[in-house]
């Protein structure tokens, strides 16, 4: 089989800015397995093409969206905030997301045990999954890949100022890092402090400036910063949608 | 068709393949393994929670076809009942041993597990599964050349005979851990309370890391019911107990943890593994 392509640094501001594609033609043993795994289950009916498809499309419209909203509307609005703490899931639907959905009992690798946890000026949360990568993809889309690596999840917990500073965050001694190890049901996300320079915003704006390396911790806020840390990003071999 | 070249080739390829302390033989005798390389041994692997590694450079990644599919087959097998997230994530992450943890890509071990457990719960036969993969190999042979990847399945089963879990069923309407609420009584512990991490034996998988284990912590928050994940992961009916967000200083966690001293962390714990600390 041949090589992938390899990184390359990019000054892109833009997440979806692509490395150059390699021309790889063969079929892959994932790719194999994959395909057959699915042939075979919906010959015996253990689901059907049409549940298939209807999940997939739910996963294809997960996004971080949503926790952005809810973020931005709290700030917004104190009785919003205090529904966000005290029930997260109450708040999510109204961004729009119902964590039950679209099974009727949650996306199974989710659960439905939401937590949001509010940074303040001497606490500081930053969440990881060191067993897996449990993250809450219903309201904030799939994890990136670096979240999924066991390099932060093997770090973060034991090493989380130098994580941090590797994202350009650098925390004072008067803030207590609180890493969230989510290794069991609840799955997290932070609600960070909304920062200077945003007086008078509306929520459309203030979404904007929520990113989702600032809903898992390894940055904050600022007016005028619009996209995530980590932009550069590996292209596939054979994506979807090709 | 492989030559014997090629079959020597892959032999030796395959003997440099190593995920054992070097400084011992395979296969060693009992006299030769101590306490503390046999609890190496048995670690489940996913628990990588500080181990030492450097820093290396974070990147996003767009995703394999296949990587999306392999994400919505293993939901959609959750959601038809086939098995829990808890089964999953014990076969693609634990049971695959360290050498595959380390390997595979992320979405491989998740493939491998959906395979699995397809062919240990009897869904598929493995003969039927391989013959299957030679066959769309076949499909494939000469190279994808603008063909689509795509799934060519020969009919649609009506699926009336498939064992499904109990618990779709169960959680529907609830969500889960809602629908264990009021199995586990009395909480043992409240928030606030001092306790300490058993340092019970470790077999096959646990959720509580081995960082913690023997540190004493504090319940920050009474989380909810649920069976243990030692016990979820097999969906072998279990009582539910109660978890808790225990936080912990980091000072007390690391030898020489360079953070402050009111750096924390805290993660959930089922009651069994927790002892009240004096």
């Amino acid at each position: 089989m041949t090589d992938h392509a390899h990184d390359h640094d990019h000054a892109h501001d833009h997440d979806h800015d692509r490395t150059v594609k390699p021309m790889v033609e063969e079929i892959t043993d994932f790719e194999v397995l994959e395909i057959a795994l699915r042939e075979l289950c919906i010959e015996k009916g253990i689901f059907t093409a049409e549940e298939h498809r209807r999940f997939t499309e739910f996963a294809e419209q997960i996004g971080p969206t949503p926790a952005a909203r809810l973020v931005a509307r709290a700030w917004l609005d104190a009785d919003f905030k205090a529904l966000a703490i005290a029930e997260p899931m109450t708040a999510s639907k109204e961004v729009g997301v119902d964590w039950l959905e679209p099974t009727g009992f949650g996306t199974p690798s989710d659960f439905t045990a939401f937590q949001i946890l509010e940074n303040t000026p001497t606490v500081h949360n930053v969440i990881v999954c060191a067993l897996c990568s449990c993250y809450p993809r219903p309201i904030l889309g799939n994890s990136p890949e670096w979240y999924r690596t066991p390099n932060y999840r093997s770090r973060l917990v034991r090493f989380p100022r130098q994580v941090l500073s590797e994202f350009g965050l650098y925390l004072g001694d008067d803030v207590e890092v609180r890493v969230q190890d989510s290794n069991q049901k609840h799955r997290f996300m932070v609600m960070p402090m909304r920062p200077e320079g945003t007086d008078g915003w509306t929520e459309d704006q203030l979404t904007e400036i929520v990113t989702r390396d600032s809903l898992i911790g390894v940055a904050v806020p600022k007016a005028g910063v619009t996209t995530n840390v980590i932009v550069d990003t590996r292209a596939a071999m054979h994506p979807v949608g090709e | 068709m492989s030559t014997a070249a090629d079959r020597s080739r892959q032999l030796d390829l395959v003997a440099r393949l190593k995920s054992a302390y070097p400084e011992i033989p395979d296969a060693p005798t009992p006299d030769q393994l101590d306490h503390d390389r046999f609890v190496a041994y048995m670690k489940p692997v996913h628990d990588v929670g500080g181990e030492p590694d450097l820093p290396m450079k974070y990147e996003n990644k767009d995703y394999e076809y296949w990587e999306h599919m392999t994400y919505v087959l293993s939901e959609v097998l959750a959601w038809r009942g086939i098995w829990l997230s808890e089964e999953r994530r014990r076969i693609g992450n634990v049971d695959v041993g360290r050498a595959i943890y380390h390997g595979l890509p992320y979405y491989g071990r998740w493939l491998w597990a959906c395979a699995r457990i397809l062919v240990e719960k009897h869904h598929l036969g493995l003969t039927e599964l391989t013959e299957r993969m030679a066959e769309v190999q076949d499909r494939y042979a000469g190279g994808l050349a603008g063909k689509t990847l795509k799934a060519e399945p020969k009919s649609e089963g009506d699926g009336s005979g498939v064992k499904r879990n109990e618990h779709v069923v169960h959680a529907m309407g609830k969500g889960d851990p809602q629908v264990y609420a009021g199995k586990a009584g009395e909480a043992k512990f409240k928030v606030g309370d001092a306790v300490k991490v058993r340092e019970i034996p470790v077999l096959f998988y646990t959720r509580t890391p081995e960082y913690v284990r023997g540190a004493t912590g504090e319940i920050a928050a009474v989380a909810y019911e649920s069976p243990a994940a030692e016990d979820e992961t097999w969906d072998r009916p279990a009582t539910p107990e109660w978890f808790y967000v225990v936080s912990f200083k980091q000072a007390d966690l690391w030898h020489g943890y360079n953070g402050t001293t009111a750096d924390t962390l805290r993660t959930e714990i089922p009651e069994h593994w927790l002892q009240a600390a004096n």
